[in-house]
């Protein structure tokens, strides 16, 4: 079976607001799926969700043909370290060298002696180009340092799938399209499947395989990144045109409108 | 606001079948105060049968500036009783301003000053409800990392233990020491002014020996300890809250409680007592300092103290002690995990650990003193 993750009709409310409504998921091995949308369109809380950090109103994650949300505590976490995740600040262990943050993980769940699992990380900081800065603390490196450290701590374990949320945010073009070339590396050297959580338009041409569209919670599009960037809903075409989608006045939000009258 | 929210939300807007019109220009929205005034005695004298009507034609495009003058004259003239109406703006903009005050009275609306004393009870108890849950789930989960974990075969993390016994312990010595003198010398001093007139000076050991070890030890090293490290705790876990780690642990199936929560309690039910009696031993010092100094003779003092004191006052500063050390540590806790909101939720955090943590050991010490009191 090549489905990795699958998630099937989920809703998220945060109170009375809906953040997901009925979104379905899906992702094969060896495939890069880039999970598009406007700020605030719920795509992050979506990628949140499909790692188990809060579980859904309604609807399943199945990780690996498992109900995540259904699972004992143990299965649940033997199918968590299956995947690796970097977030968009990184969320290395501030307190930790860079090379402690990647043994972490190695020790407590594959019961290395720490001083292998150091060098099982500086492998994976060779991976990334990150072997000279083992010994460093996260604060000493810069922000595309941090998501390189990030990434190698995702790939610790040797995941079978990778979550990217935002992983260009904050860099600087050059970073952001080495960043690229190494989701694509590790694609080709691992075949893993890897989600990808952007709205940069740059990362999406150049990694995704497949895309789904967020907006106000609902999915709008999915499928081949040419056959969405081809459909006529205006607010795909606006999002790939990099224009916005022109709403009727009484949908605009409230500071547009005191704009409207500023002059 | 509520005033310019009802200017453009509930007023109805005609259009241009006004009784009374009175035609705006653009000048007459001045911002000055007598500009101001004009515009009210201006619109008050258009009033006519508890009704004005403004035609707005000729600003058909108002400024921001304008709007709020607008809406601060009619709030006024209402004030008295009166009702406007409002013509000749185009439709498309009656139509933003109602989306736009609409957005702003439901914003109001969740913090309206009008709602009933009852709705506001329920809104407390269900707010209570929600946080005894949360304390429920949390004392639960807390419960299984500290003594479920190491009996289903997952160990307490020593390193961590240590690492945090090493911070709360041996780096909080030395302010444990120098209060405990201080409140030794302090306490003695106050006692011996009152028992020097019955002739009684060498019973300042009695007071200060069972008082320190009983209530004064156990409790002035809990306000420290959460003082100094009840705030490090939810400090350090609200940051790494803000800062995704926590969530990062859960992903790599890491369990925070296991690996952040449990080290801190067990650390600090470990070293509290370890600084109680700490805290004893100098604040008797500071006592016997005092009595030497007031000559009642170093081996008479010291005599009396051991006189005085029982065993059973030891153990019970102990055993409350270990208790304190529970309550900081989980409240400190609570208060880290739970933070949201960035740096300002972290300090507001910091705060309510510190403020929760002293309440509680002082209810606590106190709920201790009145069982042994109707147990003795």
């Amino acid at each position: 079976m090549n489905e990795l993750i699958k998630v099937e009709q989920m809703v998220v409310r945060y109170g009375e607001h809906t953040v997901l409504d009925g979104v379905d998921v899906s992702l094969e091995r060896g495939e890069i799926l880039a999970i598009l949308g406007g700020s605030g369109s719920g795509k992050s809380t979506l990628l949140r969700h499909m790692v188990g950090l809060r579980a859904p109103e309604a609807g399943r994650v199945m990780l690996f043909g498992r109900d995540l949300y259904a699972l004992e505590e143990e299965e649940r976490e033997d199918t968590l370290k299956r995947i690796g995740m970097l977030f968009q600040s990184a969320a290395l262990f501030n307190s930790l060298t860079l090379e402690e943050n990647i043994a972490l993980p190695l020790i407590e769940h594959r019961g290395f002696a720490p001083e292998v699992a150091a060098v099982i990380a500086r492998m994976k900081l060779a991976m990334v180009g990150l072997e000279n800065s083992a010994r460093l603390l996260p604060a000493e490196i810069s922000g595309g340092m941090k998501k390189r450290a990030g990434l190698a701590r995702a790939l610790a374990l040797d995941p079978e799938v990778l979550l990217f949320d935002e992983p260009s945010a904050g860099l600087d073009p050059v970073t952001a399209r080495a960043l690229d070339d190494l989701i694509l590396d590790l694609r080709a050297r691992l075949g893993v499947g890897i989600v990808v959580v952007t709205h940069e338009l740059g990362s999406i041409n150049a990694i995704a395989d497949q895309v789904i569209m967020v907006n106000h919670g609902k999915l709008i599009a999915e499928g081949p990144l040419a056959d969405v960037r081809a459909m006529d809903n205006p607010v795909v075409h606006a999002f790939f045109a990099r224009e916005a989608p022109h709403e009727s006045i009484g949908e605009r939000p409230i500071a547009d409108l005191l704009r409207l009258v500023e002059k | 606001m509520a005033g310019y929210r009802d200017t453009f939300v509930n007023r109805p807007v005609t259009g241009g079948d006004s009784p009374l019109p009175l035609r705006l220009a653009r000048g007459d929205l001045d911002p000055s105060e007598a500009g101001f005034a004009q515009l009210k005695k201006r619109i008050l004298a258009s009033t006519k049968n508890g009704a004005f009507a403004l035609d707005l034609s000729a600003i058909a495009e108002p400024s921001m500036l304008e709007l709020a003058v607008l809406a601060r004259a009619i709030d006024e003239a209402e004030a008295r009783g009166v009702t406007a109406r409002l013509a000749g703006w185009p439709p498309g903009l009656v139509h933003a301003m109602q989306n736009a005050t609409s957005a702003l009275l439901s914003e109001e609306a969740a913090s309206s000053p009008d709602e009933s004393v009852l709705e506001r009870v329920g809104d407390t108890a269900l707010r209570a409800a929600a946080d005894w849950e949360g304390w429920g789930k949390y004392l639960y989960d807390a419960f299984n990392a500290i003594a479920v974990d190491p009996i289903v075969g997952r160990p307490w993390k020593w390193d961590a233990i240590t690492e945090q016994m090493y911070l709360i312990g041996v780096r909080g010595t030395a302010i444990v020491v120098f209060i405990s003198l201080l409140v030794g010398i302090v306490l003695a001093l106050n006692g011996a002014e009152q028992l020097r007139q019955f002739g009684a000076a060498i019973f300042i050991a009695n007071l200060v020996s069972v008082s320190v070890a009983r209530e004064m030890g156990p409790l002035i090293t809990a306000v420290i300890i959460a003082g100094r490290s009840g705030s490090a705790i939810a400090a350090e876990l609200g940051t790494m809250v803000v800062s995704e780690e926590i969530d990062a642990m859960r992903t790599m199936a890491l369990e925070p409680n296991r690996y952040l929560l449990a080290p801190r309690v067990i650390a600090l039910v470990f070293v509290t007592p370890c600084l109680t009696v700490v805290s004893d031993l100098i604040a008797i010092f500071g006592g016997y300092m005092v009595g030497v100094s007031m000559g009642l003779g170093a081996s008479n003092y010291l005599r009396q103290t051991a006189r005085a004191l029982l065993i059973g006052d030891i153990i019970t500063g102990l055993v409350k002690s270990v208790i304190f050390a529970a309550l900081i540590g989980l409240i400190s806790c609570y208060e880290g995990m739970r933070v949201s909101g960035g740096a300002e939720g972290v300090g507001a955090a910091t705060t309510n650990a510190v403020v929760a943590s002293i309440i509680s050991c002082i209810a606590a010490d106190a709920v201790f003193t009145l069982i042994f009191y109707f147990t003795n």
